[in-house]
């Protein structure tokens, strides 16, 4: 009776408790478990819903390969709804399976079992002790922040291995600045901001487990002071001005080849006379009647070394091709090349050379020099010798100076030629062997050709000669002026217009000059004879030392070229 | 102008060299000799012991790694695992477990649990790494960590052999210790156990025993060198 009793009350209290909305316990839950140092743990669970009735709950577990079931140790210690295992119940490296049960008067109801090792759930207490100084350096204040680690850890045996971390923020900040410590217990933090306020924490976690919370927060503020790295900027930008500076003055030194080098000047136009700013102004007229230059073309032989440039050329047609020639030759140069006494034209109107003729030897030294030059003339000279020995042509010389030439250049010698009949005609009046017809400023033909150059053209219109020198002295000696390797010094021109030749030269520099030597002095002496008087020139052919003496007081005075060439513009008279 | 540019960018260029040569002549490393031959910085005994520490702690991440990467390959549902019986073949092994257990063991003692627990997991994890390396289920990442694995746990015995060696030298522990080498005195069980063992249960296992080795390695050094990190 009594079983039936209690069976009848049982089931009656649990109808009851239906009826009335009571349910069993809903199912617990196992939160975390948690050891703070590896040798004790703790388990949370949360209560499902309890059913209206009050409901206990138990905590079951059990240990690694093992079927005993051992009911939590401790509830209390950690709190509610918590199981605490002491130092005796826990193992490590041992698997723990966890139930939690939930119990009312209805029924029960069990948790899901979790497996727990203690080793993998640690989570330390935060870092004891955390203090924050200042202190100073050279580079300036840092913060020295030192803690220590939570108390129930047991580093010193080597238990547990810690690892650091900490954060600092300024005062109103929200972003922490944090930096791991590592195994150290101290911290240093430099980079402060002068009288800044700030906030220090620290939190820890073994190798191998959980971080823990944070610590509680230190404040400290940083003393005022000048930070150096301000002053390095300062002087960094003062190097940095200084180096420019002097950058900028180099630069502005060395301005123009900087500016050659960026910007290579543009050849622009540059027409004498042509003015820009007209064209951009003004009519075409006056831009172009700028253009004309007073003086151009010259018609006044102001220079007239230019003139000498200008001759004309006679030859005879079969010559033509010398004097084709010829004219190449003397188109290499420049104008003034042509008057020199490569040319074949040199020579014309020369006192004693009594044709315009050529030089047929036709060497190419139309590239030689300015005649003035002595010693060019002696070259030439040479060449000239050189040249006549190769063959003598002999020129006739029939035609006019005419410019109406063929073949050849045609060249005016328009000043010149008025003296020059002078001198042309007078040997050929004496030299009975003198046969072609002569003209204006031609001179018979002759078997070789004889030269003088004209030097220049003086203000008064006188033409100051050169002879050049003959090379060859293989003539049989004939004083027929023209025999063209001859040539005489001129040594000056008298008051009469006259043109006084030197008898003597004294060539020490080639061995050639020594065959001349007596041609040159026989020929000067010709000259000079003829120079002095129109009568005298009987004289020639018989008495050079007659001629010589008239000759000889002016030599003195002469200027000489080593090669016998005589300056005659230095013996004006 | 061109002419002084050059010369100053040689006169910097040639100051940076500078500078640079002389930090790299500062930065001498000092010869690291086991002999005690003159000028050689010899190895210490702390020396030794934070060698075989990381060495440990190493092996014992690589071993965390591919045990998650099994979990997470083969059994995703954390359940389930739970029902899985464990046992490892080393559990014929008495290890301390716990800090008072650990302490209350003799300096020899526990080099001698150390060095057992390497030589056991030689093999199993050198076959391991082979049916790893043959598994198309595995990528390179995990067969190379097993490699490494298997190899480290070689290098570890040797290493600990030579503390023990140095431990032994300085009169520090007993020469009871050389007995150790050979891995038949240390497993007397069969052998065969071990290769009944899944993948996973041997990655668990191993895992928990690598843990095991790190930290005794440590209790041992803050126990015989206090002053060093501990």
């Amino acid at each position: 009776v009594v079983v039936y009793l209690n069976l009848h009350s049982f089931l009656f209290f649990h109808v009851l408790s239906l009826c009335l909305g009571y349910s069993p316990p809903g199912k617990p839950k196992l939160t975390s478990c948690r050891s703070p140092e590896k040798e004790t743990f703790t388990c949370w669970w949360e209560p499902g819903s309890d059913g209206g009735l009050p409901t206990t709950y138990a905590l079951y577990y059990r240990k690694e390969n093992s079927d005993a079931v051992y009911e939590c140790p401790d509830y209390h210690t950690a709190g509610e709804n918590s199981c605490f295992f002491n130092k005796n119940d826990t193992s490590i490296w041992v698997n723990y399976n966890i139930t939690v049960v939930a119990t009312n008067a209805l029924g029960s109801n069990f948790s899901d079992p979790v497996d727990v090792d203690v080793v993998y759930i640690v989570q330390p207490h935060t870092p004891e002790n955390v203090t924050v100084t200042v202190m100073e350096d050279k580079d300036g204040p840092f913060l020295r922040v030192s803690w220590e680690p939570p108390r129930k850890a047991d580093t010193r045996s080597g238990w547990i291995t810690l690892i650091y971390e900490l954060r600092v923020k300024l005062e109103g900040e929200e972003e922490w600045e944090e930096h791991r410590a590592g195994q150290q217990k101290m911290f240093n933090i430099f980079s402060l901001r002068s009288g800044g306020m700030y906030l220090v924490q620290v939190r820890c976690k073994p190798d191998h487990g959980f971080w823990s919370e944070w610590s509680s927060t230190t404040y400290i503020k940083v003393p005022d002071y000048f930070p150096r790295e301000t002053s390095v900027w300062i002087l960094i930008a003062v190097f940095s001005a200084f180096i420019f500076f002097i950058l900028t003055w180099i630069l502005n030194l060395k301005s123009n080849s900087v500016k050659h080098c960026l910007l290579p000047p543009v050849p622009g136009p540059k027409i004498k006379g042509f003015d820009k700013q007209l064209l951009k102004n003004g009519r075409s007229e006056e831009v172009f009647s700028a253009l004309v230059v007073p003086g151009f073309p010259p018609t006044t032989s102001s220079d007239c070394e230019d003139l000498l440039v200008e001759y004309l050329e006679v030859y005879t047609p079969e010559e033509q091709e010398l004097i084709l020639e010829e004219g190449k030759d003397l188109q290499e140069g420049c104008l003034k090349s042509k008057g020199s006494p490569s040319d074949s034209d040199s020579g014309r109107g020369s006192c004693d050379s009594h044709t315009l003729l050529m030089e047929k030897c036709g060497e190419g030294e139309g590239k030689e020099e300015k005649h003035q030059e002595r010693a060019q003339k002696g070259k030439r000279q040479q060449k000239h010798q050189t040249g006549w020995e190769e063959g003598d042509v002999s020129h006739t010389r029939e035609d006019v100076l005419s410019p109406d030439m063929s073949e050849g250049r045609v060249k005016t010698w328009p000043s010149v030629f008025s003296p020059l009949p002078q001198y042309s005609s007078r040997p050929l009046d004496h030299q009975g062997s003198l046969e072609t017809a002569r003209h204006g400023l031609q001179l018979p033909g002759f078997r070789s050709t004889e030269y003088v150059e004209v030097q220049r053209v003086n203000q008064e219109d006188m033409v100051i000669l050169q002879p050049l020198f003959s090379s060859s002295c293989q003539r049989d000696g004939h004083l027929q002026i023209g025999q063209g390797e001859d040539y005489s010094k001129v040594k000056g021109v008298d008051s009469g217009n006259m043109l006084l030749l030197q008898r003597e030269v004294e060539v020490k520099r080639e061995e050639e000059d020594g065959d001349r030597y007596s041609c040159d002095i026989q020929d000067r002496v010709t000259e000079s004879c003829y120079t002095t008087s129109t009568a005298a020139s009987s004289q020639v052919t018989g008495k050079p030392t007659s001629c010589a003496g008239t000759a000889m007081p002016v030599q003195e005075e002469m200027v000489l070229a080593a090669n016998g060439y005589v300056d005659a513009a230095t013996m004006l008279l | 102008m061109p002419e002084n540019f050059r010369s100053v960018s040689a006169v910097w260029v040639g100051l940076v060299c500078l500078l640079f040569y002389s930090r790299l002549v500062r930065v001498g490393a000092a010869p690291i000799c086991t002999n005690g031959q003159a000028g050689c910085h010899i190895l210490s005994l702390a020396d030794l012991f934070d060698r075989v520490i990381q060495h440990s702690a190493r092996m014992h991440g690589i071993s965390s790694d591919l045990h998650s990467e099994f979990e997470q390959y083969f059994f995703p549902s954390k359940n389930h695992i739970g029902r899985v019986n464990r046992i490892c073949h080393t559990s014929t092994i008495l290890t301390p477990n716990g800090k008072e257990n650990a302490q209350r063991l003799a300096r020899e003692e526990l080099t001698e649990v150390i060095l057992k627990l390497l030589v056991a997991w030689r093999d199993p994890l050198w076959h391991f790494q082979q049916s790893i390396a043959h598994h198309h289920d595995f990528n390179n990442f995990s067969s190379n960590k097993a490699l490494e694995m298997s190899d480290m746990v070689h290098e570890l015995r040797k290493g600990v052999e030579k503390v023990a060696e140095k431990m032994q030298m300085l009169g520090i522990i007993s020469n009871s210790v050389n007995s150790l080498t050979s891995p038949e005195a240390l497993i007397p069980s069969d052998r065969a156990e071990w290769r009944l063992m899944k993948d996973y249960v041997l990655l668990y296992c191993f895992r928990r025993d690598s843990n095991k080795v790190q930290n005794y390695l440590k209790i041992l050094k803050c126990r015989i060198i206090p002053q060093h990190e501990c």
